[in-house]
């Protein structure tokens, strides 16, 4: 065997080896809760998963947001990288201190402290952290800003000023939004009424979207593909909105509870079928149109060119034959979404926030909605 | 008039069938209210003889001699009839020795002259209570809420206990279940305000107090439930509830009760509640439209729609019906007859949200930009 060919071969048993480790992991990640003690097992290794069949995507998947919509300290890169995090707002200092997988996080008044584990870390960019005190549960006043590279008050929590440890801490969280916020960010964690955290996993696995899948796994192993969970690409771009809406919010939650203002562009759905653009039949406007869920998130606005060219530009492009077109845009004809889709700072968030009301802006203008 | 002065005057004279809410009779601050009422220029200079009777009726009243304080009052207010401190204090005190037709008469003529003031509507619309004057006893509750009557903390518990009674006499159950979420709020509850939100809640149009006390058991566990619930403990909630439909089988109303407080928070678990009640109480046309408007909510169209059918076969005006089918409809595919049972709610109730959101739903399914914007710019203007 020559060097070059003995390389190559290195290197393709290391891309194997590399699958396989990704493959193993991805499997982990889509396996049902009951397999996961076994997989340290060699025998049960041997039961299926998603990825058994479906390696590509879920391997994919594996990176993707809403796969760490939450973590559980050890496994998340911002607390691994930043070891210890601190602040002090008003007369509280805080500190989150990381070391061997566990992370707990700490307020002091100067006379006395208060010191917790983290439970859950909520957000894969922004983080917030819930604590457990007493049986209650507490969204933590402050949370992990990138942008800062540190920590700041939790948005929406800027208007509270503590007047205790206990406050200092965190925000205690009713029943009803603590059965809200696990449900959309983490899987078997909500059973009716009830909070069921010991068959939670953190964040959104396959049967949480496709509903029936871990039925048709069961089902495929035994040769019957009668039981294939709802195709979800058939769906229609309001059906779309609806669907990723259960989480992100739609029009209609929008528009019942009559929400308003800035704090409300987070809710992609809403905003995006506000847009003049969005109609419910037409598949080139839809979160799936832009988005592959199963991916990571893509930054590169020239990402997205395509998208807006799909619809406006001069000349059809071959998959949009039979579609009508729109009027291409005068001024530019690249990073469409630098300017039809403005960055708008999510109040509290420590962060700007793509707006999905897709439009003409011009400077000056209000924010709509 | 310092409506926290008059708030702090009020708490301290109005009784209660609540051991909360017992009557504490203290002394009122007479001196700085009729300072602060002097420097607002509500009382004006008057003739040395009315300047006596007033200033009597204070100390009378500060020393805890009602009978005397209220005597002089009325001679006071016969040489000034326009003295408004005069009318209220007159009325207060009446009412705090359980004279409530002549309390009322007093807060009449304070009323005259100072039309829509809170602290004496809702005095009088206590008084009111007393004498079984209950229409006229909501009416003037319900506006001294809307004008503020109840923000101060003290005065809110006594107003909205009332008024939430008077609303379930008055059948507006749901406005009834909203006083009692203050109480649930605020972890305060016993067997009056328990049985209150149990006749509430299984739409029982009666006062707490004339309750058959066969029911009673009933009403005042469901109510206990309800509160649970309404203070954020589901799972006590759920239990209770749970027992509840052991204990009482046949009770018809129990899982509509429950199913209408899931129905905010969960949709899903309302509409198991209510496809309960429909089974235990087919005949019930409010569970069946609540059903129909709730599997709409929950985008179970085709399953709203036959609800609604059925409820509208018998009752053809009944809105919540008419919406979850016009928008099942149209989510079904069925857009003309969408169109038109949305537009006919329309065309009674041009401002109706739902019926709008409805229409903006056909039009983007159907391709119809132009409409689809149209529909959509309004529902924003209307959700404002």
């Amino acid at each position: 065997m020559s060097t070059s060919s003995a390389a190559r071969w290195q290197s393709s048993a290391s891309r194997l080896l590399a699958s396989a480790a990704v493959a193993a992991l991805a499997g982990f990640l889509c396996a049902p809760p009951a397999d996961r003690p076994a997989l340290a097992q060699s025998a049960a290794a041997q039961k299926q998963t998603c990825a058994t069949c479906h390696v590509g995507v879920a391997t994919s998947y594996s990176h993707a947001p809403m796969r760490h919509a939450m973590d559980l300290p050890g496994a998340n890169p911002v607390l691994e990288t930043h070891p210890s995090l601190t602040t002090q707002i008003g007369q509280y200092s805080y500190s989150v201190q990381t070391k061997d997988g566990k992370s707990t996080y700490s307020v002091t008044d100067g006379a006395d402290t208060m010191t917790l584990p983290i439970r859950w870390i909520f957000g894969i960019h922004s983080q917030t952290w819930v604590l457990e005190k007493d049986g209650h549960l507490y969204e933590s006043y402050v949370s992990y800003f990138p942008r800062d590279n540190g920590l700041g008050i939790t948005p929406g929590d800027t208007r509270i000023t503590p007047t205790n440890l206990t406050e200092a801490m965190g925000r205690k969280i009713s029943t009803w939004e603590t059965l809200q916020c696990f449900t959309c960010h983490a899987s078997g964690a909500v059973s009716g009424v009830k909070l069921t955290l010991d068959t939670l996993r953190p964040g959104l696995d396959c049967e949480r979207c496709h509903i029936g899948s871990e039925q048709h796994m069961t089902d495929a192993q035994h040769d019957n593909f009668s039981t294939l969970p709802k195709s979800l690409k058939k769906m229609t771009s309001e059906d779309v909105s609806n669907f990723c809406g259960q989480c992100h919010r739609t029009w209609d939650t929008v528009m019942r509870n009559h929400w308003k203002g800035p704090a409300f562009v987070r809710f992609q759905p809403y905003r995006l079928e506000s847009s003049k653009c969005f109609i419910g039949t037409d598949p080139r406007i839809s979160c799936l149109a832009c988005h592959n869920p199963h991916e990571q998130l893509k930054h590169d606005a020239a990402f997205y060119d395509a998208k807006c060219l799909a619809c406006h530009s001069e000349t059809k492009p071959a998959a949009s034959a039979a579609a009508t077109m729109y009027k291409a845009c005068p001024v530019a004809k690249a990073n469409c979404t630098s300017c039809h889709m403005p960055k708008v700072e999510l109040p509290g968030g420590h962060a700007p926030f793509t707006d999905h009301w897709i439009r003409i802006t011009h400077p000056g203008d209000p924010y709509p909605g | 008039m310092s409506f926290a002065l008059i708030s702090e005057a009020v708490t301290r004279g109005i009784p209660s069938s609540n051991q909360r809410l017992q009557r504490r009779r203290v002394p009122i601050a007479a001196g700085s209210l009729a300072a602060l009422l002097l420097a607002a220029g509500v009382i004006a200079q008057q003739p040395p003889q009315f300047d006596d009777l007033a200033r009597q009726a204070a100390a009378a009243r500060d020393h805890g001699d009602l009978p005397q304080a209220i005597a002089l009052y009325n001679q006071a207010e016969q040489l000034k009839p326009d003295w408004t401190e005069g009318w209220f204090y007159l009325g207060l005190l009446q009412y705090s020795t359980n004279a409530y037709p002549a309390a009322i008469d007093a807060f009449n003529h304070l009323l005259q002259l100072q039309h829509g003031a809170p602290p004496a509507l809702a005095l009088r619309g206590l008084c009111e209570f007393e004498t079984a004057a209950y229409d006229d006893a909501l009416r003037d509750l319900e506006e001294a809420v809307k004008e503020g009557a109840a923000n101060q903390p003290r005065n809110e518990q006594i107003i909205r206990y009332h008024l939430a009674q008077l609303l379930t006499r008055a059948s507006r159950f749901q406005d009834a279940q909203e006083q009692y979420q203050f109480f649930a709020a605020a972890h305060l509850d016993d067997a009056d305000l328990q049985v209150g939100l149990g006749l509430a809640g299984l739409r029982v149009p009666l006062l707490s107090k004339d309750t058959p006390s066969s029911n009673r058991p009933l009403y005042q566990a469901a109510g206990a439930a309800g509160f649970s619930l309404l203070a954020g403990d589901t799972q006590e909630a759920d239990t209770q509830f749970r027992q509840l439909f052991t204990r009482f089988p046949s009770a018809k109303g129990l899982h509509f009760f429950y199913g209408f407080l899931l129905f905010p928070h969960s949709p899903e678990l309302a509409i198991d509640q209510f496809r309960a009640e429909v089974s235990l109480a087919p005949e019930n046309l409010e569970a069946h439209a609540m059903l129909a408007f709730t599997l709409m909510i929950d985008g179970r169209y085709a399953e709203a729609e036959p609800e609604a059918q059925h409820v509208l076969a018998v009752t053809p005006d009944m809105e919540l019906a008419q919406l979850a089918l016009g928008r099942s409809l149209a989510e079904t595919g069925d857009i003309q007859h969408a169109t038109e049972v949305l537009n006919a709610i329309l065309k009674r109730d041009p401002d109706n949200l739902e019926a709008h959101m409805g229409l903006a739903t056909i039009y983007t399914r159907t391709g119809n930009r132009e409409e689809a914007l149209r529909e959509h710019q309004l529902c924003r203007s209307l959700a404002k």
